[in-house]
C-alpha cells in the first residue's frame, strides 16, 4: 500500500513538502522507471545536457559583466578575466563547454544513429534532436562574436558572408544575421539578444520535448527493433532501474566532465586576440574547429554546390527516420546504412584535419 | 542455519542484520558480522554527505566570488590626476572637475588656489561655485562653503568639505588626496 498519494490520504501522513505540494507521484512516475539492460548510452546525451546547464550557469554569470558595445565589450571580457574573482575560470569555462557541448551533441547523434535508436517509435525524439543540434551550432556562432577581437569579428564576416552565399534568399539572410549590410554594433546587439535570450529558450523548450519523449518511450533496445504491437507474452528482456542504478551513472560520467573542464580552462584558458579592426583582415583567419569541414569544402568546390551540400545533409540527417526502410537494429542487418555514416564521418574528419593544417 | 535456502540471502543482497555466520564458518566466507555491516554502510553514508558538502562548497565559492564586484581603481589611488589648467580657473573662479570618478571642486581665491571634494557633506549632492556671492553652494538645499576652509557657512550640512591637495607646476593644476 502506498504511503501518501493514494485518493484516500490520511490526514498528517507523507512527509512536510509532499503534505503541501502533492509532488509524491509526480517524482514518481519520473524516477522509477526501468531500462533495458542492454542500453548502451555512453552518458552522451545526458553530458550535452549537463554541459547546457554549464552554459547557463556561467553564461549568466559572465552577462553581469559583459558590455555588448563595440566600444566596451572587449575591454569587459578583459575585465571579467584579469579582475574579477574566479572571472578566469568562468570565463575559460564557458569557452571550453561550449566546444565540449558541440562535441558531445555530435557524439550522441551518433551513437543513436549506429544504434538505429532513431527507429519507430523515436523519429519524433531523433527530429527534435535535429533542432538541439542546430540550436547548438547556433550557440557557437553568436558567441563567438562577443568578445569582438580580431578573431571574433572576421570570423562572423566569413560566417554570415558563407549565409549570404546560399541561393535565392542568401542576401536577406546576410542582412538579417549582420543586422545591416556589414558586422557593426547593430550585429552585436542582434547576435547578443539571440545569444542570451533567444536561443536559451528554444533550447529549454526543445529539450523539455526531447525528455519528455525519451521517459515516455524508453530507452531503445539496441539488440531489436521496438515491436509495432505490444506482444501478449511478457517482454523477457532484463531491466534495471532508472533511479537511482542508471542515474548515478551518469551523474558520475558529470563529475568526470566537470573535471575535464576545470583543467582544460586552467591548462588552456580561452584567449582573446587584438581588438576588432574593421580595416585590418589578418592573415590566416580560420572559423572554430566545428565549421572547418565547411571552410575547407569552400576551398575545394564550388562555392553555391560548397553551402548547399551541408545544408541539404542536415536536412536528409533530420528526415532519416523517414526515409529509412529497413526495420533492423543491428549493424550487421544495415550494412549500408552503417557503411554510409561511417563513409561520412570519415570525410567530415578528413575535412576538418585539411582545414586545421592548411 | 548458514546454507538453508529458505533464509539464505538473495546473491547480490547484505544477510539480513540477525543473521549470524560465524567466522570459520563450513561456507569459508567471511562476511562481517552485523556490527561490520552498520559501520560500513554509516562509513559509506558519510561518505556520500561529505561528497555532496564537498561539491555544493565547490560550486558556490567560485560563483559567489564572482558576484562581489572587484575594487575597481576608481579613485587616483594616492597619485596626483591633472584636472585643469591655470588659464581654466581664473582669481575669482571656481570650476568642478573630475577626480577619477569622483567629483572636485577647484576654487581661485585671493588666498591661492584651493580644492575639496565636490560632494555635499548634507545629503550628497554636488555643490557649484556661486562667484556673485563668493561661496561654494549646494543647489540642493542651499548649503554653503567658506571656498577657503571649506567651512560650512549656511544651511544643512553638517561638516565641513573633505580638503583635497593642489600642486601647480606651470600652467597646469594637479590634485591629489589630502
Amino acid at each position: 500500500m502506498a504511503a501518501g498519494g493514494t485518493t484516500d490520504r490520511a490526514v498528517g501522513s507523507g512527509s512536510w513538502i509532499e503534505q503541501r505540494t502533492g509532488v509524491g507521484p509526480v517524482m514518481a512516475a519520473l524516477l522509477h522507471v526501468r531500462i533495458p539492460m542492454s542500453a548502451r548510452t555512453m552518458y552522451f546525451g545526458g553530458i550535452a545536457l549537463f554541459l547546457f546547464g554549464i552554459q547557463v550557469v556561467t553564461g549568466t554569470l559572465l552577462a553581469l559583466y559583459y558590455k555588448p558595445t563595440p566600444e566596451a565589450a572587449y575591454e569587459s571580457v578583459q575585465f571579467v578575466t584579469s579582475d574579477v574573482s574566479f572571472g578566469w575560470l568562468i570565463r575559460s569555462m564557458h569557452h571550453w563547454a561550449a566546444n565540449l557541448m558541440i562535441l558531445f551533441v555530435a557524439l550522441h547523434l551518433l551513437r543513436v544513429f549506429f544504434q538505429a535508436a532513431y527507429k519507430y517509435p523515436r523519429e519524433l525524439t531523433w527530429v527534435i534532436g535535429g533542432g538541439l543540434l542546430l540550436v547548438t551550432l547556433g550557440f557557437g556562432f553568436t558567441g563567438y562574436l562577443l568578445p569582438w577581437d580580431q578573431r571574433a569579428y572576421w570570423a562572423t564576416v566569413v560566417g554570415t558572408d558563407i549565409a549570404g552565399s546560399v541561393p535565392v534568399v542568401g542576401d536577406s539572410l546576410l542582412q538579417l544575421l549582420r543586422g545591416g549590410a556589414d558586422v557593426t554594433g547593430d550585429t552585436m546587439s542582434r547576435f547578443f539578444g539571440i545569444h542570451v535570450l533567444v536561443l536559451p529558450l528554444a533550447l529549454a523548450g526543445l529539450m523539455a520535448i526531447h525528455l519528455v519523449l525519451v521517459h515516455q518511450l524508453g530507452l531503445a533496445n539496441p539488440k531489436k527493433p521496438e515491436p509495432r504491437v505490444r506482444p501478449a507474452a511478457v517482454d523477457r528482456e532484463p531491466l534495471r532501474p532508472f533511479f537511482p542504478n542508471y542515474l548515478l551513472d551518469e551523474v558520475v560520467a558529470w563529475y568526470v566532465i566537470l573535471a575535464i573542464l576545470v583543467v582544460l580552462a586552467s591548462v588552456f584558458p580561452a584567449g582573446l586576440e587584438g581588438q576588432a579592426n574593421p580595416l585590418e583582415t589578418p592573415a590566416h583567419i580560420k572559423p572554430e574547429w566545428y565549421y572547418l569541414a565547411v571552410y575547407q569544402l569552400l576551398k575545394i568546390i564550388p562555392r553555391t554546390i560548397a553551402v548547399m551540400a551541408p545544408i541539404i545533409g542536415i536536412g536528409l540527417l533530420i528526415a532519416w527516420p523517414f526515409l529509412d526502410r529497413n526495420p533492423e537494429v543491428l549493424a550487421r542487418r544495415r550494412k549500408l546504412a552503417v557503411a554510409g555514416a561511417t563513409l561520412v564521418v570519415v570525410g567530415v574528419i578528413v575535412l576538418t584535419v585539411w582545414g586545421y593544417v592548411s | 542455519m548458514d546454507h538453508d535456502p529458505a533464509t539464505a540471502p538473495e546473491p547480490g543482497q547484505l544477510p539480513a542484520p540477525d543473521a549470524v555466520t560465524p567466522l570459520g564458518s563450513p561456507s569459508g566466507s567471511a562476511t562481517p558480522g552485523p556490527q561490520g555491516i552498520q559501520s560500513r554502510r554509516r562509513f559509506l553514508a558519510w561518505l556520500g554527505g561529505f561528497t555532496v558538502f564537498s561539491t555544493v562548497a565547490m560550486i558556490t565559492t567560485p560563483i559567489l566570488g564572482f558576484l562581489v564586484p572587484p575594487r575597481t581603481s576608481g579613485t587616483s589611488g594616492g597619485g596626483k590626476v591633472l584636472v585643469a589648467t591655470t588659464a581654466d580657473i581664473p582669481p575669482g573662479a571656481g570650476k568642478v572637475v573630475a577626480l577619477g570618478s569622483k567629483p572636485a571642486i577647484v576654487v581661485s581665491t585671493e588666498q591661492g588656489l584651493h580644492a575639496f571634494s565636490a560632494i555635499c557633506t548634507h545629503l550628497g549632492c554636488v555643490v557649484a561655485w556661486n562667484d556673485l556671492a563668493g561661496v561654494i553652494q549646494c543647489p540642493c538645499h542651499d548649503g554653503r562653503f567658506n571656498p577657503v576652509s571649506g567651512t560650512v557657512v549656511s544651511g544643512p550640512p553638517p561638516a565641513p568639505l573633505p580638503a583635497l591637495k593642489v600642486s601647480v607646476e606651470g600652467d597646469q593644476i594637479f590634485l591629489s588626496e589630502a
